[in-house]
């Protein structure tokens, strides 16, 4: 089993793990590591359950994650806060679930990086772009495979395409964060994710074959 | 050497036996539909180029050169759209799911190419425009007058003498050229590409020119009629005309970014880039 295939069956290691998991947690310090950390990460959510209120750093992520899909275009921390009181009793599990969800997702960034070879991406021209070691997200990974489904020849392509379009977003979301008020920044972001759109409407446009 | 001058013959023979053996797997298929004003014709080739011009009279008509018995041709027409189709059969690939297409269409008529090889090439038209390829080139030239949408994963594109029209481009690799493109919309968005523009910023357009790592270099005459900031957050920022400060929220940074008028400023010009260079240059 390699480190690829026991990622894609991690979600699903509720009830214990089979000989074959056993036998490459055994040998694999990085999917061991990471499932000790998952481990502790669920351990310490159920502590934040009982919690009363989130911590600010959480609704500072909800805001931006809103306001990067367009759905708040101004500083709506008091917004967030007035509402917070009446939806807290609705959200009060799933926020702090948010939050381990967005602190996995940290982890499995950073394991993925310290597990995966550099990728090199080439381009059209034959020029080598920086070496970039980036996790591929579940999403793009279906896209992948759906593109090598029906077209195989094209697979490489759409990955270096991914790749540096990933790069874009992630350059572009931290220039946008760092100067929330700033208008071309947000323009960075528009491009980068429109680039994204780009890429999957082609990969799974019905026209072609 | 009568002997060796007669297998040498024997030989050549049985090359030109093998070509044509191949190049009878060609065959040629036309088509001809009748339409009205403002035709809409549709193309989805997946592999081979594409060629779309200006005919005469209302009429669409389609050539096709396909290269081997693994593709068959879909045609349909409903009302004014037309619509023409690659059918890959089973086995079919590159090479034997080839299909050239030349086709003609009125000036008016409004084209839709889909081709991940390509090339793409469009002309002298004025309905909209609009071409999708994978890896596919793309050409437009001699358009007026309409929308013109190009998409493209690594293909390069090129825009020549566009006019009064309303430009989109998003490219993720591939190097863009716009040489003498006006319209009050021309919006190019490239990721790693180049982009190259050369022409005047006329109409009174909104023009952005947004990269994240390709270079951005647009060439201007002195006459320009233009508002233009111009920013890399990591790249190098050059700017060949003396502009006239403008009260605005953009910070100006020497050698990273600049912003001003020329002119009576009748067209919006934004030069964007995360790390590419980018230089606005005098012609």
């Amino acid at each position: 089993m390699t480190c690829e295939e026991f990622e894609r069956v991690l979600p699903e290691l509720e009830g214990g793990h089979n000989t074959e998991q056993e036998a490459h947690l055994k040998s694999c310090s990085a999917c061991s590591g990471l499932v000790s950390d998952l481990n502790a990460i669920s351990q310490q959510a159920r502590l934040l359950q009982g919690s009363e209120e989130p911590s600010p750093w959480v609704w500072n992520s909800i805001e931006l994650a809103l306001r990067q899909d367009g759905l708040i275009h101004q500083s709506s921390r008091e917004r967030a806060r007035a509402l917070a009181p009446l939806l807290s009793w609705k959200l009060r599990w799933l926020v702090p679930l948010a939050a381990v969800f967005l602190v996995a997702f940290g982890v499995l960034i950073r394991q993925r990086g310290t597990v995966q070879p550099p990728v090199s991406v080439a381009t059209e021209t034959g020029s080598i772009q920086p070496t970039e070691t980036v996790a591929m997200a579940s999403e793009d990974q279906q896209l992948l495979n759906t593109v090598a489904a029906r077209m195989p020849s094209m697979r490489a392509a759409y990955e270096s395409n991914l790749l540096a379009v990933n790069a874009y977003i992630r350059d572009a979301e931290q220039s946008a964060h760092s100067n929330p008020n700033d208008e071309v920044a947000q323009q960075y972001l528009m491009s980068a994710y429109e680039q994204k759109a780009m890429v999957y409407e082609m990969a799974l446009d019905r026209s072609l074959p | 050497m009568y002997r060796k001058q007669s297998a040498t013959m024997f030989a050549v023979a049985m090359v030109l036996v093998l070509v044509g053996s191949a190049a009878g797997e060609t065959t040629r298929q036309e088509f001809h539909f009748k339409v009205g004003h403002r035709a809409s014709v549709s193309i989805v080739n997946q592999y081979g180029p594409i060629s779309v011009k200006s005919g005469p009279g209302k009429q669409v008509s389609v050539t096709a050169i396909l290269y081997s018995g693994k593709v068959e041709i879909d045609q349909s027409k409903t009302g004014n759209r037309v619509s023409v189709v690659s059918h890959l059969l089973d086995g079919s690939d590159a090479e034997t799911g080839r299909v050239d297409y030349e086709v003609l269409v009125p000036s008016d008529a409004s084209v839709t190419l889909h081709s991940a090889t390509g090339p793409l090439h469009v002309e002298k038209l004025h309905g909209d425009v609009i071409v999708e390829g994978n890896t596919a080139l793309v050409d437009v030239r001699d358009v007026s007058a309409g929308h013109v949408h190009v998409k493209t994963l690594n293909g390069a594109v090129t825009l020549t003498n566009v006019s009064d029209a309303h430009v989109e481009i998003t490219s993720v690799g591939g190097d863009v050229a716009l040489n003498a493109v006006n319209g009050s919309l021309v919006h190019v968005n490239s990721s790693s590409g180049k982009i190259h523009y050369d022409g005047d910023f006329g109409d009174e357009g909104d023009y952005s020119l947004t990269s994240h790592s390709g270079d951005i270099e647009a060439i201007a005459p002195s006459y320009a009629s233009i508002e233009v900031v111009a920013r890399s957050v990591q790249g190098k920022v050059e700017n060949d005309f003396p502009l006239q400060p403008e009260h605005t929220s953009f910070i100006a940074r020497a050698g990273s970014a600049f912003a001003g008028t020329m002119g009576k400023a009748a067209s919006s010009v934004k030069l964007l880039s995360f790390s590419g260079k980018i230089h606005l240059k005098k012609r």
